[in-house]
């Protein structure tokens, strides 16, 4: 999923830094520093997971995808925000791939599994505003 | 020159009177158009009015004059639309395109992310809520202005357009692989919705956020009509059930009624039955919906330069949220 954590650091400097124009000082400069404050919050919750439920998923994926298909992936060992989710896009893609797949041959066990997975996907990267 | 000096500098060409401009100022919220309020001060008096000028990036590609013309289309209606004023396509004096409405004071938006938005006034706010939804679903197309930018689609037809768009916001945007979103789009497909029951206008993001409340159980205006088209009169009733905007422990319907209540006052007001097997087809999509404009948010932020942090927030937070909401239903809805 994107942003990821390096980016949002990058654009709330790019925020803090952005002068506004004089009718950009009221209600929309306090609202933007809300925004920016639930980012910040955000940012913290990411800061301690993120790395954990990429890891998760990178792992989870892979070896759903090996089973289904009974060939292996290496996973690598770049555990860098980047190198992680070049990892999750590859790994993604194939988990499509595979959906499609199991979908095209009526391959209802295995669609149940995907769409089990996709619950605890998105449950390992929830975020909670205010958490 | 300040943006106040462009507009005056227009006010007065185009009313012939000299026209000051006070108390300009931008509102938060309203990704996708710069809004803001001012008064036009005249000789004559003064009114106060919202400017709604594109930006130079936005967070989701709309026709401003489909907008301008949807709200128009409602002008003496009874759905709380305000009053469009002028269109300005080329921009004149402000450089980018733009359009000025009436201002609707005394009224405030509800966040929907607030645990409990209307409190004692839930009730009474979800009666006029889905019965203006109905009121509009109810007005015949026949000499709307709206036609003058857009064609209604056949009934059978409504479903595909819309998903063939999105999808394709989907494909253009997305920077990072999306399964989910993905697997609702093949089942959306695979599982297409009867035809329309009829068309009709569809504000497109018809929710808690988009309307002022007076704090006292009445609804005073309905806004944000920039994603306003023709279809499918199930599309805005499924766009609000979207649970993004629900508490996820209330069990009401963005707070304000539970769902049966709710489809009873829709019926009521737009004369239509509605087909729950159709609506479940267009809850769903409402959820691809949802992604792809999360996911074009994330794009227009990074492309932006970051400048727009509700960007982030809605490409991030909103994204990963609906992400789960998509998982369920399909889970839920088992294999295809």
């Amino acid at each position: 999923m994107t942003p990821a954590l390096p980016d949002i650091l990058i654009g709330q400097a790019a925020a803090l830094a952005t002068p506004l124009p004089p009718e950009a000082q009221g209600e929309y400069l306090a609202g933007r520093v809300g925004i920016m404050a639930m980012l910040c919050g955000l940012a913290a919750q990411e800061a301690d997971r993120g790395p954990a439920a990429r890891i998760w998923e990178n792992r989870a994926v892979a070896e759903l995808i090996a089973k289904a298909t009974g060939a292996p992936i290496e996973l690598g060992e770049d555990t860098t925000w980047r190198g992680l989710d070049a990892e999750n896009a590859r790994l993604r893609r194939g988990l499509i791939e595979l959906h499609e797949a199991a979908e095209t041959r009526g391959d209802a066990a295995l669609q149940m599994e995907i769409l089990q997975l996709y619950v605890e996907m998105a449950a390992a990267r929830r975020l909670t505003l205010g958490g | 020159m300040s943006l106040a000096d462009q507009l005056a500098a227009y006010l007065t060409r185009t009313s012939g009177e000299p026209t000051r401009v006070e108390g300009l100022s931008r509102i938060s919220g309203g990704a996708s158009r710069e809004t803001y309020r001012y008064d036009a001060v005249t000789d004559q008096g003064r009114g106060g009015y919202i400017l709604r000028r594109d930006p130079p990036g936005s967070l989701i590609e709309t026709d401003r004059r489909a907008e301008f013309l949807a709200i128009r289309s409602f002008a003496g209606k009874d759905v709380a639309a305000p009053e469009a004023v002028v269109l300005e396509e080329q921009g004149a004096e402000l450089e980018r395109p733009f359009f000025i409405m009436r201002r609707v004071d005394g009224g405030v938006p509800a966040s929907p992310f607030a645990p409990d938005p209307f409190a004692a006034r839930a009730g009474a706010i979800g009666d006029q809520f889905f019965s203006i939804m109905g009121r509009i679903v109810a007005e015949p197309l026949t000499g709307l202005p709206i036609l003058e930018a857009l064609s209604p689609p056949a009934p059978e037809d409504c479903w595909r357009r819309e998903l063939d768009y999105w999808a394709g916001v989907i494909e253009a945007d997305e920077q990072h692989p999306q399964p989910i979103v993905r697997a609702a789009i093949r089942r959306l497909r695979h599982r297409p919705p009867p035809p329309a029951a009829r068309v009709s206008v569809i504000h497109g993001d018809f929710r808690v956020g988009n309307f002022l409340h007076d704090g006292a159980g009445r609804i005073l205006a309905v806004l944000d009509w920039e994603m306003a088209h023709l279809g499918d009169p199930l599309e805005d009733l499924a766009w609000a059930m979207d649970p993004l905007w629900s508490n996820p422990a209330d069990p009401r319907i963005s707070g304000m009624v539970g769902l049966d209540e709710a489809l009873a006052i829709w019926a009521r007001a737009s004369g239509v039955e509605p087909d729950l097997a159709a609506l479940d087809w267009w809850r769903l999509f409402a959820s691809v919906k949802g992604q792809a404009i999360w996911i074009s948010a994330a794009k227009e932020w990074r492309d932006g330069g970051f400048a727009e942090p509700i960007l982030a927030f809605s490409g991030w937070f909103t994204a990963r949220r609906q992400d789960e909401i998509l998982a369920a239903r399909l889970a839920a809805m088992g294999p295809l």
